[in-house]
């Protein structure tokens, strides 16, 4: 069907998209009054009324906290502090945006920094000055479909449901042809987030047949390395950046598959110029800086470190490692002084047990490592007392830190602790408990290493087989009971809690619906999910307790297989 | 005087000062549109209208140019460009274009025909399309009589779009110029030369099952005078 429009003022009618666009509210987010002019009136021409404005980003950030807006158009470059991606970054954040409301970022051009934020803070569109209503309206009318299109998958996302929101996005594909490549955009992703990768690689696949897509070549990359064939994945991933010389996510992947490789010279290389093209973020800039620390090139990483404080400064994103690592840098460059000084920062700023224990690690490294063995002594001893003090320990990495520094000062109990709770947590990362054996080696403790690594993963192993053997003789509520307390023993085991996920799960399947078990067992997947995203079991078990919330089950829901057992 | 071609800082330089001229040429723009489109009857009758139009008219060339020399900067068509293909439904992408084209179009009394699908769908660089598409519609004002036509259809597996006239139609020297942008001539001796040049670097980007999309000039087609096309994979 042809359509033919003989007009002489020029454009046909724009789509009528059912929304009322002059009833929204607006922020008008530039520098320059005279664009700020240009684009109020063009919000009125297409009917708008309640319009604000703000010059800065920290002048929008106050109006964003104030007022609930529809429809934000924010320019990219805003002069002296906060550009529009940290606004976005920050208002997103700060869930000062519904999802409903529609971001567009404006900028004179399209450059790569202008349109390669960060991956989880994408504005809705993309507008380049000058602007015109017809296009405003037509953009605006997209976004608007687009989020009813995306809005039970994304609903589905935020519940982690990936596996459902992946069959909706199957079944929008069918219905929106329009939206077809976004949506198997996600559906990717989503079978990545879920543990499919192979599924995952099928849609790439499919899109690459049409076009060159970045992202596409990029995924495939991803599944490659998560798959451990990670020379393959550096092969793709250089690929990439012959073709874009921009694509800065595949510049980070690379580093990350050189990391994996044991490249590490190779690694910092390729983070050194990432950060040279897109030198704004503040992620990058700190594993920059921790890889440069690895290696030793102090220099550089002095240089990411306090890139990345700077950038930091107006970022939501500012994080404690910034901090951290300058105070180790300011270390090795026998700046005791100054490194005490962050270390006093890092703690004032960043309030939490955990950063209290880094920051006495720091101090005690920063003390070793120029010589001080006596005051390094006394933080490891400092250090020691707080771990007495408390029963919660922080992250794998930061634990296994932890014990190298108190080994190193001399510290000899509390870093085996920290060591056995390492290996009761991971009693099947072969990986790692080689890590760990290695510590105990360059502490002198080879023998009672082994001896001591073994002990803690049949504790481990023999928990787990006791809830499961309770499981099978059908004592449905003592293995749940024993998985709950094994879990306080061993809060980070991933075995442990899925199967104690599991547990719970079967037996509201068995027994029927319970509030209580709902929000234990829904507890239990969050904190494997924050533990180690990208979990097939994860996924699974997500969406078994998704369709037992009562009114959710469907007839596919019955169908669906059932892997029910503990493993 | 040093030679400054390969210093980072005064690329960095040219570039913001572009970005800040580009602001002002903006509002320059957009308050000569909005001056332009209010008070119709009144403003025709003014003497200045005419002038005010081809006021517009040269802002518009100048913004274009600004915009086509950011992006070539930005080189477009190599790898520094972010090259962003989404499916876009041809009745949106008219839309944009006709839109941005008004007010120029009503003030020097020039007839847009525009001939579509309206919900055939395809897969481009939106920004890039609209701006090689406005600009040729920007050319085709100096040249028409009081007429230009929009046309996209799909042919052959490509989309096919032209801007097509009812002036004299291209001379000799310039379709050959049109033909032989991307194959090493030196074409920006040409006025028009930054522009085909701009739309051809468009095209070429645009790649989809190893085919490539091209420009060429013509002369002819319905209204008889210049033909500007543009065919995407």
């Amino acid at each position: 069907m042809t359509n033919t429009y003989i007009t002489a003022s020029g454009a046909p009618v724009a789509e009528i998209s059912g929304v009322e666009w002059s009833e929204k509210r607006y922020l008008i987010v530039d520098d320059f009054v005279g664009i700020r002019q240009l684009l109020r009136e063009s919000l009125r021409n297409i009917g708008a009324r309640h319009i604000d404005q703000a010059s800065s980003g920290g002048e929008a950030m106050t109006l964003l906290g104030r007022t609930h807006y529809d429809v934000v158009l924010c320019d990219f470059n805003l002069g002296e502090g906060k550009n529009g991606q940290q606004v976005l970054e920050e208002a997103r954040v700060r869930n000062l945006m519904v999802p409903s409301s529609v971001w567009l970022m404006v900028s004179a051009e399209k450059s790569v920094e202008s349109v390669m934020g960060a991956a989880e803070h994408q504005p809705d569109a993309y507008i380049i000055k000058p602007i015109t209503e017809g296009v405003l309206l037509t953009r605006l009318n997209r976004v608007w479909h687009k989020k009813q299109v995306f809005q039970e998958i994304d609903a589905a996302y935020i519940e982690k449901d990936y596996l459902r929101a992946a069959r909706l996005c199957d079944e929008q594909i069918a219905r929106h042809k329009v939206h077809e490549i976004d949506l198997m955009r996600m559906k990717a992703a989503l079978l990545l987030k879920a543990g499919e990768p192979e599924k995952a690689r099928i849609v790439y696949e499919k899109l690459l047949e049409e076009r060159e897509y970045n992202w596409a070549r990029t995924g495939l990359g991803k599944i490659r390395m998560a798959n451990g064939d990670h020379d393959a994945a550096r092969q793709m991933f250089q690929g990439v950046i012959a073709e874009n010389r921009f694509y800065i996510d595949a510049y980070d992947q690379l580093a990350a598959a050189l990391e994996l490789m044991g490249r590490h010279e190779d690694a910092c290389g390729v983070l050194e110029k990432a950060a040279k093209l897109s030198p704004n973020s503040v992620p990058r800039q700190r594993n920059l800086g921790n890889t440069a620390l690895r290696i030793g090139n102090v220099q550089l990483a002095e240089h990411a470190f306090r890139k990345c404080v700077a950038i930091g400064e107006y970022s939501i994103r500012r994080t404690v490692d910034a901090y951290l690592g300058m105070a180790r840098v300011c270390g090795m460059k026998n700046d005791t002084k100054e490194a005490l000084r962050l270390l006093a920062i890092a703690q004032r700023d960043f309030p939490g047990e955990v950063v209290q224990l880094r920051s006495k690690v720091t101090e005690g490294m920063v003390y070793h490592e120029s010589g001080d063995y006596r005051r390094a002594r006394k933080s490891g001893d400092q250090l020691e007392a707080m771990l007495e003090a408390e029963k919660q320990r922080p992250h794998t990495a930061t634990c296994i830190e932890m014990a190298t520094l108190l080994f190193a000062v001399g510290v000899k109990d509390a870093p085996v602790e920290l060591l056995c709770h390492v290996v009761r947590n991971n009693h099947d990362n072969t990986v790692l408990l080689d890590e760990v054996q290695k510590i105990f080696d360059k502490a002198r403790m080879s023998e009672e290493g082994v001896d001591l690594i073994a002990a803690a993963r049949k504790e481990a192993s023999e928990m787990m087989n006791m809830g499961v053997l309770l499981w099978k003789t059908g004592r449905l509520g003592d293995a749940v009971a024993w998985m709950r307390d094994s879990r306080e023993r061993l809060p980070d085991n991933m075995r442990i809690l899925f199967n104690s996920a599991q547990m719970l799960i079967n037996h509201m399947q068995q027994q029927g619906y319970d509030e209580a078990l709902m929000i234990e067992a829904n507890g239990v997947l969050m904190h494997v999910d924050a533990l180690a995203p990208g979990q097939q079991r994860f996924a699974q078990l997500v969406e078994q307790l998704q369709e037992l919330i009562p009114g959710r089950g469907t007839a596919e829901a019955s169908a669906a297989e059932d892997s029910g057992a503990p493993q | 005087m040093e030679d400054g071609s390969g210093s980072p800082e005064l690329f960095v330089f040219l570039a913001s000062t572009v970005h800040d001229m580009k602001n002002s040429i903006a509002v320059l723009g957009g308050t000569l549109e909005n001056l332009l489109d209010k008070g119709d009857a009144r403003a025709a009758q003014d003497a200045s209208h005419p002038q005010m139009a081809h006021m517009l008219y040269q802002t518009r060339r100048l913004s274009d140019n600004l915009m086509q020399l950011l992006a070539l900067y930005k080189e477009v068509g190599k790898p520094t460009y972010p090259f962003e293909p989404v499916t876009v439904p041809l009745g949106e992408l008219v839309h944009q274009v006709a839109s941005q084209s008004r007010v120029l179009l009503a003030a020097k009394d020039i007839r847009l025909d525009l001939e579509f699908a309206e919900d055939l769908l395809w897969t481009l660089d939106e920004d890039l399309v609209i701006g090689v598409l406005c600009h040729a519609i920007n050319n085709a004002v100096r040249y028409t009589r009081d007429r230009i036509r929009l046309s996209i259809a799909e042919r052959d597996g490509m989309l096919e779009c032209r801007v097509e006239d009812n002036g004299m139609g291209f001379p000799p020297s310039m379709i050959e110029a049109g033909a032989s942008v991307g194959k090493g001539v030196n074409f920006l001796t040409n006025s028009s030369g930054l522009g085909l040049f701009f739309a051809s670097e468009v095209a070429r980007m645009h790649k989809r099952r190893q085919r490539g999309g091209a420009i060429r000039l013509e002369n002819g087609g319905p209204l008889g005078g210049g033909c500007f096309v543009l065919q995407l994979p």
